[in-house]
């Protein structure tokens, strides 16, 4: 019946690693929980630059995790996904600041991930009429539009300089350098803290919310859209209200992701919003591996984390000269390109799953004898 | 039951060696500020021996050249400075951050040095400054950006150097008309970049134009743009009599290049980051020597003022075999103009960012040896009204000889102060 398509090999394959894991969840959930306290110590020790880098990587994650929805999981391939970060940014500048309505910030913030989510609805009827290549040419179209609209549009986005962006506000407290001003056990907490906890929180439901789509019927539907369309549909799925779904779902986690990149950046251009951060946000799924939460996450990480610790301590390797030294000595930003360039060609070597398939044969190996019996019943 | 217990204990129990252990976190430690021992008030970026500085430049990406020529000057300036004392009995440090037009590295890099920095004698890029702006006005880091758009004023903290995009402009169309054989009636191409370089020029373009009784034909192109065929042919088209370009060296050599293929023989004016020295080394050179002129607030390298002179003899012992441009000449200035501000501030007892700020907007004449001097009092008027005109020249060092000294146009004032209603 219409149950039968989510005995498919993805589902089943999924079901019963899940049944294995099931053993095991004591260990799995404590790591978790450990992981989860040292995320929530680190603002106690590390400086504003390491709270940055976390930042950008929190909000690069629930970017990535949309994408990874709609051209992972579904099967779009989307190179526009820098445009719907940006609805989610400058909507969120311009509904909470000045000139603009000057919502409160926290109104503004969900307000902004709607009208992201709006975009990705008006966009995906050209979704549904073209696939695969076609569709990430497609979607290129809405990232050069938006940069036209960000230049040009300067009551609304301040044209090529951008807006300063109001800091969010929930209830009184402010998350900024002060207002109220706030110390934790002797360590300031300034905007950074704050920001870095918001984000935990925000990635913490994304990165739930996501698993429970991706592991219930939606996710399974999604799977079975992106190995064959006509198989789906003859099992029952609505091809087109599945294929614009997962766009709008995405373009509202992108959303959240740009509100989150403008509070973390605290001024945002219409420089950063380009095709290259694109095709960076198709590298995190990538190198992360198609299809999976975590796998995102990591990817994420990789990507934005990366470029920028190397940047920072490149100068400290051997052979590395001083940033604008004479003559044409490797400096610290062209050692990080190269070595960050080699991780990506190691990782792709090496783990062709991805980071997220490295840390699930990590955790808990392939379980061959538990799948056989599952694969003789009829 | 007992299997939710054990992780739910575990989590209790690094939740309180975490707070434990943020007693000890260096973090909770206060920002060194307060009164050292000499009687100087200090504040972030300063201790007992160091004054920090830092730089956020472009060394590997589209301004590469321009952000090596800066942070060497400024490496020069501060061994100079060092070795006549520094400021206070303290040396100055630059820490030099290398963001390769990149914003987003450019923000994290302001993270990780702003903690600890006094001031900014180089931010490079305008989408790096526009993104920081705020930021830097908030924490107070007195900063010389290396962008000359309008938009950049009326910030306490933030001093551009030297005349803006749209005083340059308005000095060409001087130029142009005054010598050049531009005059009433005749018609002008204005090529520029999309972005807040472009649009404050053909501000002022448009301003002047205006007052001089002359049509504008503006023609936006982008970044990547690097053939300005098009464009040549469109101006033909429109018979003007002359063009300015405000657009990055390589759309200068083509725009010139491409005019005297197709016989279009008009002057060409553009602004100082329109040219480079290594333009010189193309094809387009013999054109480039005939046609092109260049605004600039600063002098040529081949100057005979003193200063500069010290300063290239000293560059060029300093950094053998390296290009001398102009970028060198605007690093060291900024860097110069900084020492000065460091100095007035240590006399003012009071090394904090804000003493700093406040020794920098008090000086109405700050003249660092290098071209015209440069009023800082009004945070939301350009520091200088008055520009040189230069010409390529293959054979001067830095690549230009001085055709106009320093002038200030007429109508400038007015422009000004019409902007401000």
């Amino acid at each position: 019946m219409s149950d039968r398509w989510v005995s498919g090999r993805q589902a089943s394959g999924r079901r019963v690693s899940g049944r294995a894991a099931l053993r095991r969840v004591g260990p799995a959930r404590a790591a978790g929980a450990a992981a989860a306290v040292l995320l929530c110590a680190f603002p106690f020790y590390l400086d504003a630059f390491w709270l940055q880098v976390g930042l950008f990587s929190m909000a690069a994650a629930i970017g990535a995790i949309g994408l990874n929805l709609l051209s992972g999981t579904s099967g779009q391939l989307s190179l526009g996904h820098a445009f719907f970060l940006a609805v989610g940014a400058y909507g969120y500048v311009w509904l909470a600041g000045e000139p603009g309505p000057g919502l409160p910030p926290a109104v503004a913030m969900v307000l902004a991930v709607c009208l992201s989510g709006l975009a990705g609805g008006l966009f995906s009827p050209i979704a549904g009429r073209v696939r695969g290549v076609y569709l990430g040419v497609a979607t290129l179209a809405l990232v050069f539009l938006g940069q036209h609209v960000m230049v040009n549009a300067e009551g609304v986005t301040g044209g090529f300089n951008g807006r300063s962006v109001p800091p969010l506000e929930i209830g009184g407290f402010t998350f900024a350098e002060t207002d109220p001003a706030l110390v934790v056990l002797g360590v300031p907490f300034g905007a950074e803290e704050r920001l870095w906890y918001l984000g935990l929180v925000l990635l913490a439901a994304v990165w739930f919310s996501a698993r429970n789509l991706l592991r219930g019927r939606p996710g399974r539907a999604l799977s079975a859209l992106r190995d064959s369309e006509v198989a789906a549909a003859a099992m029952g799925v609505p091809v087109a209200r599945y294929r614009s779904a997962a766009f709008v779902v995405s373009s509202m986690y992108a959303g959240l992701a740009g509100v989150l990149i403008a509070l973390a950046f605290r001024g945002i251009v219409p420089d950063y919003f380009g095709l290259a951060l694109s095709i960076d946000y198709l590298a995190m799924i990538v190198i992360g591996g198609l299809g999976s939460v975590g796998g995102a996450t990591a990817g994420a990480v990789f990507v934005t984390a990366l470029p920028l610790v190397m940047g920072r301590y490149a100068d400290q390797l051997p052979l590395v000269a001083a940033p604008g030294a004479t003559g044409h000595a490797i400096g610290p930003t062209e050692a990080a390109r190269y070595l960050y360039g080699a991780a990506i060609i190691l990782v792709l070597l090496y783990v062709p799953g991805g980071l997220g398939g490295l840390f699930r044969r990590r955790v808990r190996p392939p379980t061959p004898p538990v799948r056989q019996p599952k694969e003789q019943t009829p | 039951m007992n299997r939710i217990g054990r992780p739910a204990a575990a989590v209790a129990a690094l939740a309180a060696l975490a707070l434990l252990g943020s007693g000890c976190s260096s973090k909770s430690e206060d920002a060194s500020a307060g009164t050292g021992s000499d009687g100087v008030k200090t504040g972030r970026g300063v201790t007992e021996k160091t004054v920090q500085l830092s730089a956020l430049t472009d060394l590997t990406g589209p301004y590469a050249t321009l952000g090596k020529s800066i942070v060497q000057a400024q490496k020069l300036w501060a061994d100079e400075f060092n070795k006549a004392g520094g400021v206070c009995g303290r040396e100055v440090r630059i820490e030099v951050k290398d963001h390769g037009y990149d914003v987003q590295k450019a923000v994290s890099a302001y993270a990780e040095v702003s903690p600890d920095t006094l001031a900014m004698p180089q931010v490079i890029g305008s989408p790096m400054v526009a993104a920081l702006l705020d930021e830097v006005e908030g924490d107070k880091i007195l900063t010389f950006p290396q962008a000359w758009s309008a938009d950049l004023l009326g910030k306490d903290a933030v001093q551009v150097l030297g005349t803006t995009y749209d005083l340059d402009m308005i000095r060409a169309v001087d130029f142009l008309t005054r010598e050049q054989g531009v005059k009433k009636g005749d018609t002008i191409g204005h090529v520029y970049f999309d972005g807040d370089y472009g649009a404050n020029a053909l501000e002022g373009t448009r301003h002047a134009a205006q007052k001089a009784g002359l049509k504008v034909v503006p023609k936006k192109i982008k970044a990547t743009d690097t053939d300005l065929s098009a464009q040549v042919t469109a101006l033909r088209g429109e018979k003007v009599d002359a063009i300015l370009i405000s657009a990055g060296p390589t759309q200068t050599a083509s725009l010139v290049g491409v005019a005297a293929a197709q016989g279009l023989q008009v002057p060409v004016v553009t602004s100082a980051p329109g040219y480079a020295p290594q333009l010189m080394d193309t094809p387009a050179a013999p054109a480039l020597e005939k046609t092109l002129h260049v605004v600039s607030a600063i002098p040529e390298l081949g100057s005979d003022l003193d200063g500069v002179r010290k300063m290239v003899k000293a560059y060029q012992k300093r950094f053998p075999g390296e290009l001398v441009d102009s970028g060198v000449l605007s690093g060291y200035n900024a860097a110069v103009l900084l020492g000065q501000d460091l100095e007035a501030a240590c006399e003012a007892k009071d090394l904090t960012r804000e003493g700093l700020i406040k020794a920098h907007r008090d000086r109405a004449a700050g003249d660092a040896g290098l071209g015209a001097p440069q009023d800082f009092t009004d945070a939301s008027q350009p520091a200088s009204l008055s520009a040189y005109i230069h010409r390529p020249d293959k054979a001067a060092l830095g690549g230009t000889v001085l055709v106009e000294d320093a002038r200030k146009a007429p109508g400038a004032q007015e422009y000004l102060d019409s902007a401000g209603e």
